[in-house]
C-alpha cells in the first residue's frame, strides 16, 4: 500500500507540474484537426499546448469548482449559448486584443469570448421528391401541410436549443411555443440520432425535410464516411431558410479566457493564431465550418451550395445563452422529446 | 471506510431541497412518468435477456458435454470486453440507413434502395440489446461458478427421488444457485440504471437522461438531486430484494463429500445441436458481431489506426487498472472480513449503503466528487483540489466509489461459500482472527479475488464519464479516445481505439480464464 501511495503521489506531482511557456485548454470541441493546429502553434511560438477535452457542462463544472486553483487558461466550445451563459456566471475575463476585434465581426464576439468558426443550421431536402418554396423558413416547418414530413433531433441537443432560442428572440415566447407544438405534430418519427442521421433519413425517403448543421453534408460528401453515405449525400441539398426575412440561423465555435488563467498572454496569442488566414484555412478544410475572417473561402464542398446566402445577423448570438433554458422549457412542454 | 465511499453519494443528496429552476415540476407534469416507465422497461428487458442468456449458457456448459463446449466455456466471457456503448455504435453502424447491412446487400444483390427493408435496431430495443449482450456475462460467470461448486450429492438425491432433469433444474439446481444469480442480476441492474452512454446514444429518455438534462440545460443541481433520489430508491429497493431473497437461507454445502466430481451428460443428436446453436448464436451476437464491425471499419478507414498513439494510451489505461484494482481488493477484504467477525448491524448497513455508488451515474458521481473536494479544500490549508481534481489519484478514488460494489459483492459471495463452522474450527485450533483470515479465508477466496480483479479491470478499461471529467491534461484512455471520435460523429474512427480496448480486455479475460473456469 505504501508503495502504491508513493507511486500515486509521484504521478500526481508529474501531472501537476507546470512549464514556463504553455497554455492549457479545456475543450468541448474535440477535432483531431484542432490538435494539429495546436501543434502548428507550438512549432511557431514554442508555447506548449495542453488539452483536456470532454463534455461541455462537466468541464464548466470543473472550472467553477476548482476556482482559483484551476490551471486552465482557455475554454473552447461549439455553441454561442454556452459561451454566453458561462460569461454570465462571471467565469471569463476580458481580453483586450485589437487583432481579435478586427478579425471577428461584432455579432460573433463579446468582450469576453471570441468566435473561431461559423456554422449554419439549415433545412435539407431531396430535390427529386420535393422542392421548398424560395421563401421557406424555420417557421414554415410547423405548418400543418408538412404533417409527418419533418425530422429533427432531440430537444436536449444544444444546436436545437440555440435555434429555438433565436426564434424566441425574433418571434417571442408565445409564438415560439405554438411553433414548437406544430413542429412536433409534423415530425415523421420520434426524434433520434445525430444531425447526420436526419440527413440520411431524408436521403432514404423517411422524411421530406431535415434540420441539421451545414458541415455534416460536407463530411459525407468528402467520402470520409464511406462511398454509400457519399452517394446518399448527393441525393440531398441544403436549403438556407428565412432568406426573405431575417436570414439563416448562425452559430459559432468559440473560446474565452478564463478568469483565473495563469497564462493569459499565451491564451490570447493562441486565439489570435486561430484567426489567422493559415489556421482558418486549416479549420474550414477539416471541419467544413464557415471561416470567421474575410479573405478565406469555405471548403469547396460547402462553397458549392452558395456563398452569398443571407445570415441572420439581427439576432445576436450572445442572446442564445439567455434564452436557452426558456427554449428547452418550450420544447419539453410541446412534447418534443 | 464505508463512510468514505458513501460521502460523495451523500453530497449528491446534499442539495435535495434546494432548487434553482422549475424543471422538476415541469418534468412532473410532462415526461417524468414516461422517464420512469422507460427506465423500468429498460431494466426489465435487460434483466430478462441477461438471465436467459447467462443462466442458459451456464447451464449448458456446466452440465452437458457437446462439441465445442470447452471453447464456449470461456468464449462466452469475452463479451465482457465490449462496453454497451461500443456495442451500440456497432449496432447503429450495421443497421442504420446506408450502413454496413446496406453495403452487404448492395454487394450481394446489386444497387437498390434497401433501407426500407433493413430493421432499425435502435431506440429502446437497441439499448436493451446492447446492454444485455455486454452485461449477461456477469450472470453467466457467477452462475457457472456456483453450478460448478454445487454438490453432486444434492443432484443425486433429486435423481434418486425420481425427478426428471427438467425438475432437477427447476427444483434443485436453480434454487441453490440463487445467491450467485441474484448477485449477478443486481450488478446488471445497477449498471443498467446508471447507463448513460448507450441510452443517450439511442436518444432514450430515462431517469439518468433526466438527471443529466436537469443539470446540463437548467444548471439545476437541486432537480438533478431530486431525480437522483428517485433513482436511488430504485437501487435501495433492488438491494432490499437481494437481501430479502437470501433471508434465513444458508447456501454453503456441508464440507464432506460436497465437491464430488460431477459427470457431465453427453448430448447427442438434436439436443446437442440445440446446445451448440444456442451457444454459437450467443457468442456470435455478443462478441463476434461487434468485433467484426470494428475490424471492418478499421480496415475500411486505415488512416485512423495510423493516427492512434496506442502506446501512451495503453499505458494510461493499464496504470489506472493496476492502481484501482489493488486498492479495491484490499478494502473489500477488510470490510467483508469486518462484517463476518463483528456481526455489527450498523457495519452491515454501511457496507450495503456504500455499494450503492455503483448505481449512481458516473457523470453525477464525478461532479459530486469535485463538489466534495472543493468543500474540503475550503476547510483545510492543504491544497486538496490540485491533488484530487485532474489527477490520477482522484480518478482512482472515484473509480473506487463507483466499483466498490463489484469487488465487495464478489468477495461477499465468496465468503458465503465458506462455512462459518470453518472459522470456529480455526479458532478452536488456536488460530487468531488474523491467522484465520490469512490461512483460511484467503486461500479459499483466491479464485474469487482473481475473478473480481478481472471484473474491475475490465470495468475500468471501459469506464468513460468519470475518466472524461476528472482526467489530467493530455491524458487519454482507449475509452475517452473512442468517445471523442464518436462524439464528433466519426464512429468509424472510434473503431480502432474500441478494438484496442476490446483486445486488452480480452487478453485480461484469457489470462485468468484458466483460474475462473478451472475444473480442478
Amino acid at each position: 500500500m505504501k508503495k502504491i501511495a508513493l507511486i500515486t503521489l509521484f504521478l500526481t506531482l508529474i501531472a501537476n507540474l507546470t512549464f514556463a511557456s504553455e497554455v492549457n485548454i479545456f475543450s468541448a470541441r474535440h477535432y483531431d484537426s484542432d490538435v494539429q493546429l495546436y501543434e502548428k502553434f507550438t512549432a511557431k511560438t514554442g508555447i506548449k499546448v495542453n488539452v483536456v477535452s470532454g463534455k461541455d457542462k462537466a468541464l464548466q463544472k470543473r472550472i467553477v469548482e476548482e476556482g482559483k486553483d484551476c490551471i486552465a487558461d482557455l475554454y473552447i466550445t461549439a455553441d454561442a449559448g454556452r459561451l454566453g451563459s458561462f460569461q454570465a456566471k462571471g467565469m471569463f475575463q476580458k481580453a483586450n486584443s485589437t487583432v481579435l476585434k478586427k478579425a471577428i465581426p461584432s455579432n460573433f464576439r463579446s468582450p469576453y469570448w471570441f468566435g473561431i468558426a461559423k456554422r449554419a443550421r439549415v433545412i435539407y431536402y431531396n430535390p427529386s421528391r420535393t422542392n421548398p418554396p424560395s421563401n421557406f423558413s424555420y417557421e414554415d416547418l410547423a405548418d400543418p401541410k408538412y404533417k409527418g414530413k419533418v425530422v429533427i433531433r432531440k430537444s436536449n441537443n444544444i444546436y436545437n436549443q440555440s435555434l429555438v432560442a433565436s426564434l424566441i428572440a425574433s418571434n417571442g415566447k408565445k409564438k415560439t411555443a405554438e411553433w414548437a407544438k406544430g413542429l412536433v405534430n409534423n415530425m415523421a418519427r420520434k426524434p433520434k440520432g445525430n444531425d447526420r442521421a436526419q440527413i440520411l433519413a431524408v436521403a432514404a425517403g423517411e422524411a421530406d425535410y431535415a434540420v441539421a448543421n451545414t458541415y455534416y453534408i460536407a463530411l459525407m460528401l468528402s467520402g470520409k464516411k464511406g462511398p454509400e453515405q457519399q452517394a446518399a449525400a448527393k441525393k440531398v441539398k441544403p436549403f438556407f431558410p428565412n432568406q426573405e426575412g431575417r436570414g439563416t440561423h448562425m452559430n459559432i465555435s468559440g473560446g474565452g479566457i478564463l478568469k483565473y488563467a495563469p497564462n493569459k498572454e499565451n491564451a490570447i496569442k493562441l486565439l489570435e493564431f486561430l484567426l489567422t488566414k493559415e489556421a482558418q484555412q486549416h479549420i474550414v478544410n477539416n471541419t467544413f465550418e464557415y471561416p470567421m475572417i474575410d479573405g478565406v473561402e469555405p471548403n469547396k464542398l460547402i462553397a458549392q451550395f452558395g456563398l452569398v446566402f443571407k445570415q441572420d445577423l439581427k439576432t445576436k448570438v450572445s442572446k442564445y445563452g439567455k434564452n436557452q433554458a426558456e427554449a428547452l422549457k418550450i420544447m419539453i412542454e410541446a412534447g418534443w422529446e | 471506510m464505508s463512510l468514505l465511499v458513501a460521502l460523495p453519494i451523500v453530497t449528491v443528496f446534499f442539495g435535495f431541497f434546494e432548487t434553482t429552476s422549475d424543471y422538476f415540476s415541469l418534468l412532473k407534469d410532462t415526461f417524468l412518468l414516461k422517464y420512469i416507465f422507460n427506465s423500468i422497461l429498460l431494466l426489465v428487458g435487460v434483466l430478462f435477456l441477461s438471465f436467459f442468456f447467462g443462466v442458459g449458457a451456464a447451464y449448458c456448459v456446466s452440465f452437458y458435454d457437446f462439441p465445442g463446449v470447452n471453447f464456449f466455456k470461456w468464449g462466452l466471457i469475452l463479451s465482457f470486453a465490449i462496453p454497451a456503448y461500443i456495442y451500440a455504435y456497432s449496432l447503429t453502424a450495421f443497421f442504420e440507413n446506408y450502413g454496413t447491412a446496406f453495403s452487404i446487400l448492395t454487394y450481394l444483390f446489386g444497387p437498390y434502395e434497401y433501407n426500407a427493408f433493413i430493421p432499425k435496431l435502435d431506440g429502446l430495443f437497441g439499448s436493451i440489446l446492447s446492454i444485455s449482450f455486454s452485461l449477461f456475462a456477469y450472470v453467466y460467470v457467477l452462475t457457472r461458478a456456483s453450478f460448478y461448486y454445487q454438490s453432486q450429492n444434492l443432484i443425486d438425491v433429486g435423481r434418486n427421488l425420481g425427478l426428471s432433469s427438467k425438475k432437477t433444474f427447476l427444483k434443485i439446481i436453480l434454487p441453490s444457485a440463487r445467491p450467485a444469480i441474484v448477485v449477478g442480476l443486481s450488478l446488471v441492474s445497477m449498471e443498467t440504471l446508471s447507463d448513460f452512454g448507450t441510452v443517450s446514444f439511442f436518444s432514450i429518455s430515462t431517469l439518468t437522461t433526466a438527471i443529466y438534462n436537469a443539470w446540463i440545460a437548467f444548471d439545476d443541481l437541486g432537480s438533478a438531486n431530486q431525480l437522483s433520489f428517485i433513482l436511488l430508491l430504485f437501487i435501495l429497493f433492488l438491494i432490499f430484494v437481494e437481501n430479502f431473497s437470501r433471508r434465513g437461507a444458508k447456501y454453503h454445502s456441508s464440507s464432506r463429500g460436497g465437491f464430488v466430481n460431477r459427470q457431465k451428460i453427453r448430448l447427442r443428436g438434436i439436443k446437442s445441436f440445440y446446445a451448440i446453436g444456442f451457444c454459437s448464436i450467443l457468442f456470435f451476437c455478443s462478441f463476434l458481431f461487434p468485433v467484426f464491425q470494428m475490424i471492418y471499419w478499421t480496415f475500411k478507414f486505415p488512416k485512423y489506426l495510423h493516427d492512434l498513439n496506442f502506446l501512451s494510451i495503453g499505458f494510461n489505461t493499464l496504470l489506472l487498472v493496476f492502481l484501482s484494482c489493488s486498492l479495491m481488493i484490499v478494502f473489500s477484504f477488510i470490510s467483508n472480513y469486518g462484517n463476518r467477525v463483528t456481526k455489527s448491524k450498523f457495519l452491515e448497513l454501511l457496507t450495503t449503503f456504500s455499494v450503492s455508488g455503483y448505481a449512481i451515474p458516473g457523470v453525477i458521481l464525478a461532479v459530486a466528487f469535485i463538489t466534495l473536494v472543493s468543500y474540503l479544500d475550503s476547510l483545510v490549508f492543504m491544497n486538496f483540489k490540485t491533488m484530487f481534481i485532474g489527477s490520477v489519484f482522484g480518478l482512482v478514488i472515484v473509480y473506487f466509489v463507483r466499483f466498490f460494489a463489484l469487488s465487495s459483492n464478489g468477495i461477499k459471495s465468496g465468503y458465503l461459500k465458506i462455512n462459518k463452522s470453518m472459522d470456529e474450527s480455526a479458532y478452536l485450533l488456536g488460530y487468531s482472527k488474523f491467522k484465520t483470515f490469512t490461512k483460511v479465508h484467503i486461500p479459499y477466496l483466491r479464485n474469487s479475488v482473481f475473478l473480481i480483479s478481472i471484473l474491475i479491470a475490465i470495468e475500468i478499461i471501459k469506464e468513460l464519464p468519470i475518466t472524461l471529467i476528472l482526467r489530467p491534461f493530455n491524458f487519454e484512455t482507449f475509452a475517452t479516445t473512442a468517445y471523442i471520435y464518436a462524439s464528433q460523429d466519426l464512429l468509424e474512427a472510434a473503431a480502432a481505439p474500441s478494438l484496442f480496448l476490446t483486445s486488452i480486455a480480452s487478453v485480461f479475460i484469457l489470462f485468468v480464464s484458466k483460474y475462473i473456469l478451472s475444473d480442478n
